[in-house]
């Protein structure tokens, strides 16, 4: 199952991770984890929750030692060398919490301190406002989006060459989802490197140039995103005009049974080509016929059942 | 250098409540036990009764001893010093124990260590902010007990009485520094803190009561209370005990920053010991 994890042409890395592994007790996160994400690429990281998704990020920024493995960053090893790889990345987590009792600007100036004041402020100003974001007001007072939003921007402020996003939408209302992305892309477009994890398949699909899929802390797959959207993978509901012994459609490989009703309605789900099948239907009294094209998202949720 | 003066900062100024609070407290106690030795010594006969009648085991809870407690530094002693180490104690070990994991236990640490800042200068930043912050409270309190200092009888300068703050300071340092130390091996914030205070309490009594039972002496020379002392001039501090507990603070200061060197940060929610279950089990 597992393709190439190169990008598309040799070129500078801005991430080169090999063999990293990393236990929490028995409980083993990654499993030998091998990505190489060249600059300027967008690459959406995804799977389920457990997967090994944040730990792969925490181990980049070195907030997690890995057991094993080598990670390279921007051309710098994050454990030997932290401060450069930070200085030059940006980092939304997942579980986003901040000082409660702060402004969102007095947060955002506290993590621009932290950086040695390298931020333009009528940057972050202008963040903010496409963001609708009131700076004014006290992170305790702060929706769950307009957290999510004070943490966007602390992760761009800085310009940073290296994004590590850890669900980036999440909790933001579908509109600015969209402006999120939309800011992404334009960053992306200023050259910056963006890897971000997810399960949100529509915003990869989006703006991701590559999919990386984790499961079981093990790189099951890196593809092109046009190329895993692409991946023949159909689901076909027939309407048959009497009673009709499906095992014969349900037996042929790749094709699996979804569901049925009185052996007269059947759903079946395809992987691969659709010719045997079709050769097969011909010989069944088949009334109606409607086939749907798998989003990313149920493409990649057919790796889990397996 | 800049990292740590950042860290410091912001450490420091998010200490500022504690800082104005427990500042005030102390110089206010100062404000009312200074000019009351002016009352104290008025009625001297009488207060000398009263302690006679006092049982051996309360004044040496309270650090008092007979023969000095109507003496200058007998009385600050007995009314002020004695109970110092384990009031601000409490400020030491909660602000020791919180200095990293009050962060990390709020998941705010992953963040915050993301930042290029360096884990060597995020320790010892928050430790030197804790101590500057240490430094603040006792100074203002200082203040507070040398205000009234020239209309009262207490025959002492600003400086004399600038003494026992200075071993008092060292109580705080290494009471802080055993509750960093254990926050960095411990799970829980909670857990450090708990025992440190047990240390802290156990460290006053042992010491306290000394002078009342032989056996404890032993016990005693391993606690941080019975060095601290409440004398009105450097000639008369013992530097070397000083100098000890210092070099003690600052091993286990070293011991919690290579801990914190080589550990996970966790974020909420993420615990590190199994122990809980395991003892569930049996």
């Amino acid at each position: 199952m597992k393709e190439s994890t190169m990008p598309h042409q040799n070129g500078d890395y801005a991430v080169k991770v090999s063999g990293l592994t990393k236990s929490y007790g028995k409980v083993q996160a990654l499993r030998g984890v091998d990505l190489m994400i060249e600059q300027g690429e967008i690459f959406g990281f995804l799977g389920p929750n457990g997967a090994g998704k944040t730990t792969t990020i925490r181990c980049m920024l070195d907030s997690i030692r890995p057991d094993r493995g080598r990670i390279e960053l921007l051309g710098f090893d994050p454990q030997d060398q932290p401060i450069p790889v930070q200085a030059r990345t940006g980092y939304l987590p997942g579980e986003m919490q901040f000082y409660e009792n702060l402004t969102a600007e007095r947060q955002l100036r506290f993590f621009n301190d932290m950086r040695g004041n390298s931020a333009d402020w009528d940057y972050v100003r202008q963040l903010a406002d496409r963001l609708s974001l009131d700076l004014t007001i006290q992170i305790k007072n702060l929706s769950k989006g307009n957290k999510q939003k004070v943490g966007v921007i602390q992760a761009l402020m800085h310009r940073p060459q290296l994004l590590l996003l850890d669900e980036p939408t999440s909790g933001l209302d579908p509109l600015m989802q969209q402006l999120v992305l939309s800011l992404l892309r334009e960053i992306n477009q200023e050259g910056s490197t963006i890897f971000f994890s997810s399960h949100i398949m529509s915003e990869v699909e989006q703006i991701a140039d590559r999919v990386g899929i984790i499961r079981f802390g093990q790189i099951v797959e890196v593809a092109d995103t046009s190329t895993l959207t692409q991946r023949a993978l159909f689901r076909l509901t027939v309407r048959f005009k009497r009673s009709v012994e499906l095992s014969q459609l349900s037996g042929i490989p790749g094709v699996e049974l979804l569901s049925q009703e009185r052996n007269m309605i059947a759903k079946f789900q395809i992987t691969g080509d659709l010719e045997a099948f079709v050769q097969a239907l011909g010989t069944t009294p088949v009334m109606g016929l409607e086939t749907e094209r798998l989003s990313l998202e149920e493409t990649f949720l057919s790796y889990y059942k397996e | 250098m800049n990292r740590i003066g950042t860290t410091f900062r912001h450490t420091y100024f998010q200490m500022k409540g504690q800082i104005i609070g427990w500042g005030l407290g102390l110089a206010l106690l100062g404000l009312i036990i200074v000019p009351f030795y002016d009352i104290f010594g008025g009625q001297q006969d009488q207060f000398q009764q009263l302690i006679e009648n006092y049982p051996e085991e309360l004044l040496a809870f309270f650090g008092g001893d007979m023969t000095s407690v109507l003496t200058p530094i007998g009385y600050l002693k007995m009314y002020a010093f004695s109970m110092l180490p384990i009031i601000f104690g409490i400020f030491s070990v909660m602000a020791g124990s919180g200095l990293l994991l009050k962060d990390e236990e709020h998941g705010r640490l992953d963040l915050i260590v993301s930042h290029p800042v360096g884990r060597t200068s995020l320790f010892f930043g928050r430790f030197l902010g804790f101590t500057g912050a240490a430094i603040s409270i006792l100074l203002i309190g200082w203040l507070g007990f040398c205000i009234l200092l020239g209309q009262s009888s207490l025959d002492m300068t600003w400086g004399q009485l600038a003494v026992p703050f200075v071993s008092l300071l060292v109580q705080l340092v290494i009471y802080a520094a055993l509750a960093t130390l254990l926050s960095m091996i411990l799970p829980k914030r909670s857990l450090a803190a708990m025992i440190t205070g047990v240390v802290l309490v156990i460290s006053y009594f042992v010491s306290s009561l000394v002078a009342l039972d032989d056996r404890l002496e032993l016990a005693a020379k391993f606690l941080p209370h019975n060095y601290y002392q409440v004398v009105l001039s450097f000639q008369e501090l013992n530097l070397t005990w000083l100098f000890a507990l210092l070099g003690i603070s600052m091993g286990m200061v070293l011991l919690a920053w290579w801990l914190f060197l080589c550990r996970d940060i966790r974020i909420s929610g993420e615990g590190s010991w199994k122990l809980p279950k395991m003892l569930l089990k049996h």
